[in-house]
């Protein structure tokens, strides 16, 4: 228990959402996410975490399985039920918060997004038992590593009441990880996926190519 | 937001073990899973799968390569990767633009081009929540679409009296390309590979899964190009789309999302065959493109003529 206390307090700092219904009486079962203490060793293959009923076949999981996962360099295991979506995931059982539902679901809106080995996807469209060995990667993580787009989405106004913003920085930075140098059309691409309802589109071109330039200057002082 | 009923899940090695799976039972195959989930989370449709077959752990169905000067694509190959690919852009153009159109950038690092070919239609009285118009398309006795608002519907008719659209947007390429889909049982040629079904869009029988895109090298000199009418750039299923392939004076001309299967305009074909297209040979193709499409009663999806017309002309002055 102090374990996982410690898991959403080191993402989140101070209070986090399931150690605040636990201290407060309303969490019923037993917190299915522990941090691994050692981080780089391969996770070994995914198991049933209680044995298969009638409906699915020898090796089929319909019951929780325990997945193994880098997420913002922390690793986890994470009891987790076939059905439960990768958003769920890091909501509700590891307390990050950054990815958000607007559309409901459909996959069109982008608030959801985070990167899943190196791609940014929608994380209430991805399965959280398919996630077993994968490194995800939250706004969460994306700040706390001072990128320079969440400054340059500040300096550039890039947001309005800030809903939708966790889903742009994961895009932006998954597209500076590939693109040091990107063009307007090329951000403009990007971004397609991603929806504002403040309407703050013209705003973030020049914000993502300043954190590009931002970075090209970080790389050659080092 | 709207969780998902149970289902049980399993990670599989083979195509073999995701057929055997599939033909044993109320089964649902996963690869990108964008389309498949979507569906679910709303139950679309009236059964619900108790099993899902992730083949995402197959080895060696996420590929690009060139084969004997022919293009080859795995099944399981993002789309997003599709439309990066140099060696796609280099010669088969018009796939590249269709998978780069497709959708959004998230859903294409996540749908793969197998999923893509064999994704649902869109009809909004299929898609509704919770499976409220049993229709045509679930097995019921009525398209709610023929009386209903139908604006984004056929333009050519029904096929099996469904309305539908196939939304794909790789599919009109694929045809354009002269592609053939290879499945664990066999090869079918890309313009025959799509049908109405209950509640598919391909031919593909239980347990035959898509595993490969195979394209032939195309003509010497031939040139392609993809077009996409939606109201946004990003985002949209296309309202209208359309893929050509030009080579030494001959065309391949297919539209999408106007009928149930990819519609290959082969009279726009005969229009250009043997010329040099230009403005007005071109103006001349794309009329006999929709010479025999047909607004549904009251009009409502009458636009879409004009769009198709217009479409099949830009595309060939694009590949000229």
């Amino acid at each position: 228990m102090t374990e996982e206390k410690k898991a959403g307090e080191v993402e989140r700092g101070g209070i986090s959402r399931r150690s605040f219904l636990r201290d407060a009486g309303l969490a019923a079962a037993v917190p299915a996410v522990a941090p691994i203490a050692r981080a780089g060793e391969a996770p070994a293959p995914r198991t049933p975490a209680a044995p298969a009923g009638p409906a699915a076949s020898e090796d089929s999981c319909d019951g929780p399985t325990m997945v193994q996962l880098t997420v913002n360099s922390g690793q986890y295991r994470c009891e987790v039920q076939p059905h439960w979506s990768l958003r769920q995931l890091l909501r509700d059982e590891i307390g990050l918060t950054s990815p958000k539902d607007w559309c409901g679901g459909l996959g069109a809106c982008g608030s959801c997004t985070v990167i899943l080995n190196g791609r940014p996807v929608l994380s209430c469209l991805t399965l959280a038992c398919e996630c077993h060995g994968a490194a995800v990667e939250t706004a969460e993580g994306i700040a706390n590593t001072k990128h320079p787009v969440i400054q340059a989405y500040i300096d550039y106004n890039a947001f309005q009441c800030g809903y939708c913003t966790p889903g742009f920085v994961c895009t932006a930075k998954a597209l500076l990880d590939r693109n040091q140098n990107p063009t307007e059309a090329d951000v403009r691409d990007a971004l397609g996926g991603n929806l504002c309802r403040c309407a703050t589109y013209q705003q973030h071109p020049p914000a993502v190519i300043a954190a590009a330039a931002e970075l090209r200057r970080d790389r050659s002082r080092s | 937001m709207k969780t998902w009923k149970r289902f049980a899940h399993i990670d599989v090695g083979s195509v073999e073990q995701a057929a055997d799976l599939l033909r044993r039972g109320n089964a649902a195959l996963i690869a990108g899973g964008t389309d498949l989930l979507g569906g679910m989370r709303f139950e679309i449709l009236p059964d619900y799968p108790e099993l899902i077959v992730n083949l995402k752990t197959i080895p060696g169905l996420d590929y690009i390569r060139e084969e004997g000067g022919g293009l080859r694509i795995g099944a399981l190959t993002r789309l997003e990767d599709i439309a990066r690919s140099a060696t796609v852009r280099s010669r088969w153009t018009a796939l590249a633009d269709a998978a780069h159109r497709t959708a959004t950038p998230h859903i294409r690092e996540m749908g793969t081009i197998g999923g893509n070919i064999c994704q649902l239609n869109r009809c909004w009285y299929f898609r509704i929540p919770d499976n409220r118009f049993h229709c045509v398309r679930k097995g019921g006795k009525t398209c709610y679409a023929m009386a209903g608002d139908n604006r984004y519907h056929s333009i050519f008719g029904a096929l099996k009296s469904c309305l539908a659209v196939n939304p794909s947007d790789t599919a009109p390429a694929l045809v354009a390309l002269g592609a053939s889909i290879r499945t664990n049982r066999r090869l079918v040629e890309a313009e025959k590979f799509w049908d109405m079904r209950v509640p598919g869009s391909t031919v593909l029988e239980p347990g035959e899964i898509v595993t490969a895109i195979e394209i032939p090298a195309p003509p010497a000199g031939a040139k392609s190009a993809f077009l996409k009418f939606a109201i946004r750039k990003s985002i949209d299923f296309p309202i209208v789309n359309c893929a050509v392939m030009v080579a030494g004076g001959e065309a391949r001309v297919c539209l999408n999302a106007v009928h149930n299967r990819p519609w290959r305009a082969t009279a726009s074909e005969d229009v250009v065959r043997g010329k040099a297209i230009d403005e007005a040979l071109a103006d001349a193709a794309g009329a006999a493109a929709v010479a025999k499409a047909l607004a549904l009663p009251g009009d409502r999806n009458k636009w879409k003529i004009q769009i198709a017309r217009t479409l099949v002309k830009r595309a060939l002055l694009a590949s000229a």
